[in-house]
């Protein structure tokens, strides 16, 4: 586990002002900012690279702040690789390992024995990280620090690199920080969020609730969605609804059945099945008397709650099936359709718009 | 009319840049046709001139070695930490280089010079300063190194910090995580620093001849020649030094054509 | 063009006058408005300088008027003139080992000590180094010790050599040595003590030449693998304007300033052993001199 108690820390021009936060042994947390926030600071403070200059750091239980970095029992894993040049790519992998055992098995589960007697600078982008990710894990590290692991990599291979990692985290359960300037990146939500601006934790908590309540209206800015759905994602690949049939074939691989309460809904993403998040921008849901015939994949009868003015554009929380669902639509929408608290309405929404993390 | 000024640019550049090049090159060439050639020749009956480039070349070598010993650990600081007075460290460091090398040589004396504290215990112990190849070796060192830490504090600060904080994570303590990652990934560097450093040490004279006149390196050897023979005795003795320059400027050559680039 | 020209003076001074001879220049420059750029070093360099590298001065102050006739008289001047005259005397401070004991009987005895540190100048490129050998060896012959003065030369081994005499006048003052073989002036000019020697054998007493001619050394000669042989004689710093001096009349009126009463007194006083009149050798020197 990680737990920050009242930590500040300074490394150049980055600073950390009182951090407390805490992930509890075997979960997954997510630190969310705005580029400059500290993140990174944050990652190498706990790691023991950057000092901090007060509170403490506990990692498995043990206060760990005055201890140096390798003895900390963590492994790190930057937005760029950092493979080390002048070493192979399976030397890169063995560097902290305690046997060759867990070098074998942790090259073989990230697909990189291949590359083992590489070059470094011979590699693509997204086989970088996976040695990197390899390398970090190859040491059977209790806590593991991402820093953006995926942002310098194509789509494609973000998802195949997330992918497995999620898959060893799930088998071996160590404590994972990872940090992001966008959630969408992260590729999942995790089970603890911490909103981190200008070097201060704003907001942290289970993320459906930092997203559906923001404590700000800047967190909500910038996350930029109220629809937060905690759920179970389920490939549907065979008994795929006919609105897939007839449309190209990688469409067909990549529906997706999501189930929050009782509903279930449409979506498009490469998934492991299991516990997941779906988000859905308000934007993105459409309101109308009757169901429409055309590709809205995702309809519901529903029962309006309540409607907030803001701006231009009106925020309406329909309740359906009780699950709420936050509709963005202009005011005119709102005059012409009549809407009001306790009318019923029908909101829809594209499997496309359902943006699975 | 923007091309006409460009190609006028290009051509003004290439002119400065061969005149400096002929400024550079001329006296050497001149040196070396002037007579040069007829003194190599006889450069093996020389035993004093050999004797010269023998000690010439260990005095350098282990002043090199003692200035790499001691300006590594300096480099490295001044490179990875931020510490209050990095600066002044910084410039410290570079002092012997605009001192005069006279001035060098009777600074060096007054610390180290029988009547000083430290030298006249050096002194008890057997260990003469002036008038030694000691002397030599401490003017040497004291005149070069700077040029070692300067150019070492560079390769240190060519490879990236983030590749030591990695090799810490992954279980080195700072000085394991210096010796597998940082110095292999500066070697190169750090050699070329001391070809550097090498090269000056060799070419010293003015703070070397305040201590130690006798034994004399090759330097002073070919100014007494001068003073007592005359161009045509110096000639020889200054083209050999002309030659030994070129074995630090091949070396750095090699070694630049296979520097890495460690960026990510 | 002329009128710049007239301003400048250009001195070679020998190293071993340098401390005397430059406020003498300074008070000059001041009062005629001639700048004087002085050049101090071994009298070889500053032959090297003029017969090698062309750089002709204005006038020649050298420590051993020897060094006129044999590389620079008939070719480069036509003249030169004996002007002040100096003796060989051991210099020590009150930093030095066994100063207390040291006196003109034991001197030989003290400086073959162990550990002591005798320095001296290298008698191939300065006068005053191979006039120390050849007191050295009149020594010998004054004390009645057969092999004194070979012994007397190992003890300032090659390590306490320096290439000038106030280089080795530096070092003492530095405490790096602890006894030089020194002209008396730049004892002097030093504040160093001294031992007097006899004046049968410290080269001073002109009336001893004869005697002092007796000894002689071998020295590198002007060309590598030659040798050049000196005898002894008195010690006579010697000066000359040289035929191609850029502005000999700069240098006449020095001349005229430098053998006045008021300078000569200054220069004694400052411990320069002047001559009442300067002895000419040789034609075509300025009428100043004579």
């Amino acid at each position: 586990m990680i737990s920050l108690q009242h930590v500040s820390a300074r490394a150049g021009r980055f600073e950390l002002t009182d951090v407390s936060f805490d992930v509890p042994q075997g979960t997954y947390g997510i630190v969310i900012g705005p580029a400059g926030a500290g993140k990174t600071t944050l990652l190498e403070t706990i790691a023991g690279v950057a000092r901090a200059t007060a509170g403490r750091i506990l990692l498995g239980g043990e206060d760990m702040t005055a201890e140096p970095p390798e003895r900390r029992r963590l492994g790190i894993v930057y937005q760029h690789a950092y493979l080390f040049p002048h070493l192979t790519v399976r030397q890169n992998v063995e560097y902290g390992a305690a046997t060759g055992d867990d070098v074998d098995d942790v090259s073989a589960r990230f697909g990189v024995d291949a590359l083992a007697g590489r070059s470094v600078e011979s590699l693509s982008g997204g086989e970088r990280q996976l040695v990197a990710i390899a390398r970090a894990l190859a040491r059977r590290p209790e806590v593991l620090l991402l820093d953006e692991p995926f942002s310098a990599l194509d789509p494609r291979t973000r998802n195949v690199v997330r992918r497995v990692l999620r898959t060893v985290y799930y088998e071996r359960r160590f404590t994972v920080l990872q940090v992001t300037h966008d959630f969408s990146e992260a590729g999942l939500l995790g089970d603890v969020a911490i909103m981190l601006d200008r070097g201060r934790v704003v907001q942290q908590g289970d993320p459906a609730e930092v997203f559906r309540k923001p404590a700000s209206a800047y967190i909500a800015d910038f996350l930029g969605a109220e629809n937060v759905f905690a759920g179970t994602a389920q490939p549907i690949r065979s008994e795929a609804p006919d609105w897939v049939a007839g449309h190209a074939d990688d469409f067909a691989q990549y529906a997706v059945a999501f189930t929050t309460g009782a509903l279930t809904f449409y979506a498009l993403g490469d998934v492991v099945p299991g516990p997941t998040h779906a988000v859905i921008r308000a934007e993105e849901i459409s309101l109308s008397a009757e169901p429409a015939t055309s590709s809205v994949q995702n309809q519901f009868r529903g029962t309006i709650i309540e409607i907030v003015p803001a701006g231009a554009l009106s925020r309406v929380t329909v309740d359906v099936s009780g699950t709420p669902i936050v509709a963005a639509v202009t005011a005119r929408s709102v005059r012409e359709l009549g809407l009001r608290a306790g009318a019923e309405v029908v909101a829809g929404f594209k499997a496309t718009a359902v943006h699975l993390c | 009319m923007t091309a006409v000024r460009r190609s006028v640019g290009t051509i003004v550049v290439a002119l400065i840049a061969s005149l400096f090049l002929l400024f550079i090159v001329a006296p050497v060439v001149g040196l070396v046709s002037s007579g040069g050639a007829r003194g190599l020749a006889t450069l093996a009956s020389d035993r004093e001139l050999l004797a010269s480039l023998w000690l010439t070349i260990a005095t350098a070598t282990i002043a090199t070695v003692l200035g790499m010993l001691g300006g590594t650990p300096i480099a490295y600081l001044l490179a990875r930490r931020t510490f209050r007075g990095r600066a002044v460290v910084a410039a410290l460091m570079d002092l012997p280089l605009v001192i005069p090398h006279p001035v060098a040589g009777i600074a060096l004396l007054l610390v180290l010079g029988r009547a000083s504290p430290i030298g006249a215990a050096l002194y008890q112990a057997g260990l003469r300063v002036a008038g030694s190849s000691t002397g030599i070796v401490c003017a040497m060192l004291f005149v070069s190194a700077p040029l070692y830490v300067s150019a070492a504090r560079e390769a240190f600060a060519r490879v990236d910090a983030r590749y030591e904080s990695v090799a810490r994570t992954l279980g080195d303590d700072a000085w394991r995580a210096f010796r597998r990652v940082t110095l292999p990934l500066s070697a190169r560097g750090l050699t070329a620093a001391a070809v550097v450093m090498w090269a000056r040490a060799i070419s010293e004279f003015g703070a070397i001849v305040i201590l130690t006149y006798n034994p004399k390196v090759v330097s002073v050897l070919s100014y007494d020649r001068f003073t007592s023979y005359g161009m045509s005795e110096a000639l020889p003795v200054a083209a050999v030094l002309v030659l030994f320059a070129l074995v630090p400027l091949a070396a750095l050559r090699a070694l630049r054509a296979g520097e890495p680039v460690v960026s990510s | 063009m002329l009128g710049i020209l007239a301003d400048t003076l250009l001195v070679y001074v020998a190293a071993s006058l340098t401390r005397p001879i430059q406020p003498v220049l300074e008070a000059f420059s001041a009062r005629t408005g001639i700048v004087v750029q002085r050049e101090s070093g071994a009298s070889l360099e500053h032959v090297r300088k003029i017969t090698e590298l062309h750089r002709i001065p204005d006038l020649l102050l050298l420590a051993d008027v020897e060094v006129f006739p044999q590389l620079l008289v008939p070719k480069y001047s036509t003249w030169y003139a004996e002007f002040a005259r100096n003796r060989m005397v051991v210099a020590y401070t009150k930093r030095s080992k066994h100063a207390n004991e040291i006196n003109r009987d034991n001197w030989t005895e003290v400086l073959r000590r162990g550990d002591v540190e005798v320095g001296r100048t290298d008698p191939d490129l300065a006068p005053v180094g191979y006039r120390t050998l050849i007191m050295l060896k009149l020594a010998e012959r004054f004390y009645k010790k057969p092999g004194l003065a070979k012994s007397l030369i190992s003890a300032a081994s090659e390590r306490n050599i320096r290439p000038n005499a106030a280089e080795l006048a530096a070092l003492l003052a530095a405490g790096e040595l602890d006894y030089i073989y020194d002209y008396q002036s730049v004892a002097e000019s030093n504040g160093f003590s001294y031992i007097a020697l006899p004046d049968e054998i410290n080269l001073g007493d002109a009336r001893r030449a004869r005697e002092y001619s007796t000894a002689s050394v071998r020295v590198r000669g002007p060309t590598r693998g030659s040798e050049t042989e000196f005898k002894g004689e008195p010690i006579l710093y010697g000066l000359s304007v040289p035929r191609e001096a850029p502005h000999p009349d700069a240098a006449a009126r020095f001349l005229a300033y430098l053998t006045s009463p008021e300078v000569i007194n200054q220069l004694r006083a400052a411990h320069v052993d002047m001559l009442d009149h300067p002895v000419v050798v040789g034609t075509g020197a300025p009428a100043e001199l004579r």
